[in-house]
């Protein structure tokens, strides 16, 4: 449905993206995340078509969108910072998109209020913007790029503001309407568990390059790079170095000791790497499972997350283990106390590259630089 | 997309031509032989600024203009009139339009006589300026025409300066004074800093409109008078001759020169 | 303590306007109502001189001619005015250049008003530039009399109140977020609609604004078409004419009627935007 092929565009100087190449399928949720200032707003309004690009390729559709301006590309834009008209009153803001394809009165009306009550905010209709709070604008704009219904849906940054059971609320209404629709959805966000939830396929982006995609599981269980499996999901990683392998087991050294995990590919020895443990691996004095690794680790701090507790291990003073812990068990223990770490190597990973961009140290993209 | 840039720099030069259109006829005719004004330039002289005046040198249209000291008196005046204005209109309206954002009582009426400031016509202004002060018996003074001139470009500069506040600034204050700053030292390092620009520009403004009111002054002109109102009275009486146009072209030079040195300091920084 | 210190800053404000604006007006309205006894008056009141001034055969044609040529120069600079801010606005990137242009615009302002009028005969006049070409190009066979004709009085009107048409609208459109008028394209509105209902409409305080600058400014002004439209005569030419005779009444009466008409004018405009949300914005 969308494609896009080196498209590569300057801001001055400055490189906002650098040559990337995807494409997105028809009726899929395409879930673009990344940190702030890796190019999902720029790639966002390049889609649109309000922004100018300097080489590359662009189809929608099938079609080639170079030259061809806004108003006649078959998408709609939710734009992060709402740009919602403050001369005109929510009605009509939502209304004008509607007015513009030339929709009957009635019609109008109709769906008007269809897409008030869809986010919640039905008796709003003669409210003026400046009357509305940080989220209602949200949701006005939110409500501004649904009503048109159109193939493709991009939406910047949709539900960054709201609170959270308002989020959860609106995540599932997402789901509920892609299924309805069919339509092409795509959407940015620097929230994983927004790209984890929602998405048919993620991307995740970096400094103005794609650093890995795929489906959800993909990216969170085989991470290509450092930076993917950090920024998709939470993850212990641990900088060292293959020793041997053991079958399918490579032993990599590292400043604990030696660990053990599967890899994805052949890994010479000697190959700098960073190993990597997701926390939710990480079991805490479980004696009826045997281990591959084990290490033995002092209770030094914790986070609680409601459902369960981080826990920060600290490994010989020299590494910090994080293991999220059931809050049932966590409750037992206690801190400055020695305590018995274990995971498989299965369920561990090797990660060779720091990141898709040539030239970064991978030290100093596990301690995030 | 690209023509229209460029069609909308075209605009822009075509109209600022226009504007300038008499200014660059003024500049070129001054160095005309022929004291008649006509077109094209029958010779070239710089006699209407630099020469020596001539025998018939009582009619006045006749005297170079730097030998014109009544011309010099006016523009001294000019200038200490429109100073002065400057000042006052840019204190007037920065305490002002500071103050109006606060809810008041007579908030709104006060608006309204500020608007009222500027849509009165200069006729009435000076007609009732007089009748007032020969009430009082009183004698008008320049003073009358540097407040006149304050009053109307207070009006102007009011609407223009609340327009452009910031809307965070009375948020500023507020942070501010919630740290425990005073008043005092809040409007002088909060406060001014933030507004400069519209401080400035208000005074450039009062400064402006007072050079170039011709109305309001005539009615309390005294004396030699500003500019405007010497050269208006100057030309009701004697002919108009290339001499003015000399006098014109100065006013214009020295004009364009400051206007750019103070475009050049406002740049300062930016791209 | 700080309320009462608000209310005395505006003092300053509230005193120069109350004694320079609010008090010769009165005066002005006061004595309208006085009886005319040449050279003077008598403090008798009457309606008279309001009566006399708006039958006279003059008052049709007086008004007419004031409030006609202000509205047309007020519309001719809004039409000429506004592309120019737009331009201005969106077209030229560097706020360098924006700068340059601003001051250099403010330049002929400070050139005398009497000087810079006089510089047009030199361009419109019978033997002036515009003539000269026309003949000498063999486009005419007379030269076409351009001053002291109403023509000369747009002119001049309209390239001295621009400038007034240009700021408050500069004002307006620099407010406004590009990122709205990208949402309005994306949302299929074509060119001539985003220019319509969004850029347009969302600047409309900062139009409404420079079309009261000038036309205040222009019917103020009766110097510029008594000298250069051929002796147009405008209302503040007769206030200015009773006022050299002494006739203190008629005068008065003349000035209060221009005046209510001036407010009657700026409260339709007002209607039309509400210049508060402008400023209190």
């Amino acid at each position: 449905m969308i494609e896009v092929k080196d498209l590569v565009k300057y801001y001055k100087e400055v490189l906002a993206l650098n040559k990337i190449s995807f494409e997105v399928n028809e009726g899929e949720f395409f879930v673009v995340i990344g940190p702030s200032g890796c190019g999902k707003t720029t790639l966002m309004k390049i889609l649109a078509g309000v922004l100018e690009y300097n080489s590359g390729e662009v189809y929608i559709n099938g079609k080639n969108m170079k030259g061809v301006p806004p108003h006649k590309r078959d998408i709609s834009l939710m734009f992060e910072s709402y740009a919602i008209f403050p001369h005109m009153k929510v009605f009509d803001n939502i209304a004008f998109g509607l007015r513009m394809m030339g929709k009957d009165k009635d019609f109008i009306k109709r769906k008007v209020t269809e897409v008030l009550e869809l986010v919640g905010m039905s008796g709003f209709e003669n409210r003026s913007p400046y009357e509305l709070s940080g989220g209602q604008r949200q949701r006005l704009a939110l409500a501004r790029a649904l009503v048109v219904e159109p193939p493709v849906l991009l939406l910047d940054e949709p539900i960054s503001h709201l609170d959270y059971q308002l989020q959860r609320k609106m995540m599932e209404d997402f789901k509920v309407l892609h299924k309805k629709t069919g339509g092409t959805f795509v959407f940015t966000t620097h929230v994983q568990e927004q790209a984890l939830t929602l998405a048919d396929t993620v991307m995740v982006m970096n400094k103005g390059v794609i650093e890995q995609t795929g489906k959800p599981r993909e990216i969170y269980l085989a991470p290509k790079t450092v930076f993917a499996a950090r920024f998709v999901g939470d993850i212990n990683l641990i900088p060292g170095e293959v020793v041997s392998k053991d079958g399918d087991i490579y032993i990599v050294n590292t400043e604990i000791g030696e660990l053990k995990s599967l890899a994805n590919g052949e890994l010479p020895a000697g190959a700098k790497l960073a190993y990597g443990i997701r926390p939710e691996f990480v079991e805490v004095e479980n004696k009826t499972r045997v281990h591959d690794n084990q290490l033995k680790g002092k209770f030094d701090r914790f986070y609680y997350f409601g459902n369960y507790v981080e826990c920060i291990f600290d490994i010989k003073g020299k590494v910090e283990v994080k293991s999220a812990v059931p809050t049932k068990k966590a409750v037992d223990l206690r801190i400055g106390k020695e305590y018995s770490l274990g995971w498989n190597s299965n369920n561990a990973a090797l990660l060779e590259k720091p990141s898709v961009i040539e030239g970064l140290n991978i030290e100093e993209v596990i301690y995030g630089k | 997309m690209k023509k229209m840039d460029l069609l909308a720099k075209v605009y822009i030069l075509v109209i600022f031509l226009a504007i300038y259109l008499p200014t660059i006829f003024l500049i070129v005719l001054s160095f005309n032989t022929s004291a008649r004004i006509t077109f094209p330039i029958e010779g070239f002289t710089s006699d209407w600024y630099f020469g020596e005046p001539k025998s018939y040198q009582a009619n006045p249209s006749y005297i170079p203009i730097i030998h014109d000291q009544f011309f010099w008196d006016s523009v001294f005046n000019s200038i200490r009139v429109s100073g002065i204005t400057a000042v006052l209109t840019c204190i007037i309206v920065t305490l002002t339009a500071l103050t109006m954002r606060y809810r008041l009582i007579g908030r709104d009426v006060l608006f309204y006589m500020f608007l009222l400031g500027f849509i009165t016509p200069g006729v009435l202004v000076g007609l009732g300026t007089i009748l007032l002060f020969r009430l009082l018996g009183s004698t008008i003074t320049e003073f009358n025409m540097i407040a006149l001139n304050t009053v109307y470009a207070s009006s102007f500069g009011f609407i223009l300066m609340m327009a452009r506040f910031d809307p965070y600034l009375m948020l500023y204050e507020y942070t501010a004074s919630a740290l425990k700053v005073g008043p005092v030292r809040v409007f002088r390092y909060i406060t001014l800093p933030l507004i400069k620009w519209e401080v400035l520009s208000s005074a450039i403004m009062g400064f402006l409109l007072s050079w170039g009111e011709l109305i309001r002054n005539l009615w309390v002109a005294r004396g030699t008078g500003v500019v405007s109102t010497f050269v208006f009275m100057q030309l009701t009486v004697y002919p108009l001759t290339t001499k003015w146009f000399a006098a014109g072209s100065i006013l214009a030079a020295v004009s364009i020169v400051g206007l750019i040195i103070m475009a050049t300091v406002l740049s300062r920084g930016t791209k | 303590m700080v309320r009462h210190t608000r209310y005395v800053l505006l003092l300053p404000g509230l005193v120069t306007f109350v004694f320079f604006l609010i008090a010769p007006l009165a005066i002005m309205a006061v004595m309208s109502f006085f009886t005319p006894v040449w050279p003077g008056y008598r403090t008798d009141l009457t309606l008279n001189n309001y009566v006399a001034y708006l039958t006279s055969p003059q008052f049709r044609i007086l008004a007419f001619n004031t409030f006609s040529t202000s509205l047309v120069t007020a519309f001719i600079c809004m039409i000429i005015g506004f592309p120019f801010a737009y331009c201005y606005t969106f077209k030229i990137k560097s706020e360098r250049t924006r700068n340059y242009i601003t001051m250099l615009l403010l330049a002929p302002f400070l050139i005398d008003w009497t000087i810079r009028s006089v510089a047009w005969i030199s361009i419109l006049g019978e033997r002036g530039f515009v003539n000269s070409m026309f003949l000498s190009a063999g486009l005419i066979s007379e030269p076409i009399k351009f001053l002291f004709t109403p023509t000369a009085l747009f002119i001049i009107w309209v390239q001295t109140n621009l400038l007034f048409m240009i700021f408050p609208m500069n004002l307006a459109l620099g407010r406004m977020d590009p990122e709205v008028i990208e949402a309005a394209k994306v949302l299929k509105a074509p060119p001539y609609r985003v220019f319509y209902d969004i850029v347009f409409k969302m600047a409309l305080p900062g139009v409404i604004c420079g079309f009261i600058f000038v036309f205040v400014n222009t019917i103020s002004d009766y110097v510029t078409p008594s000298l250069w439209a051929g002796g147009l005569q405008t209302l503040g030419l007769s206030v200015s004419n009773y006022a050299s005779q002494f006739l203190w009444p008629q005068a008065s009466a003349g000035g209060m009627i221009l005046l209510v008409a001036c407010i009657i004018v700026l409260y339709i405009l007002l209607k039309v935007v509400d210049i508060k949300k402008l400023v209190y914005e």
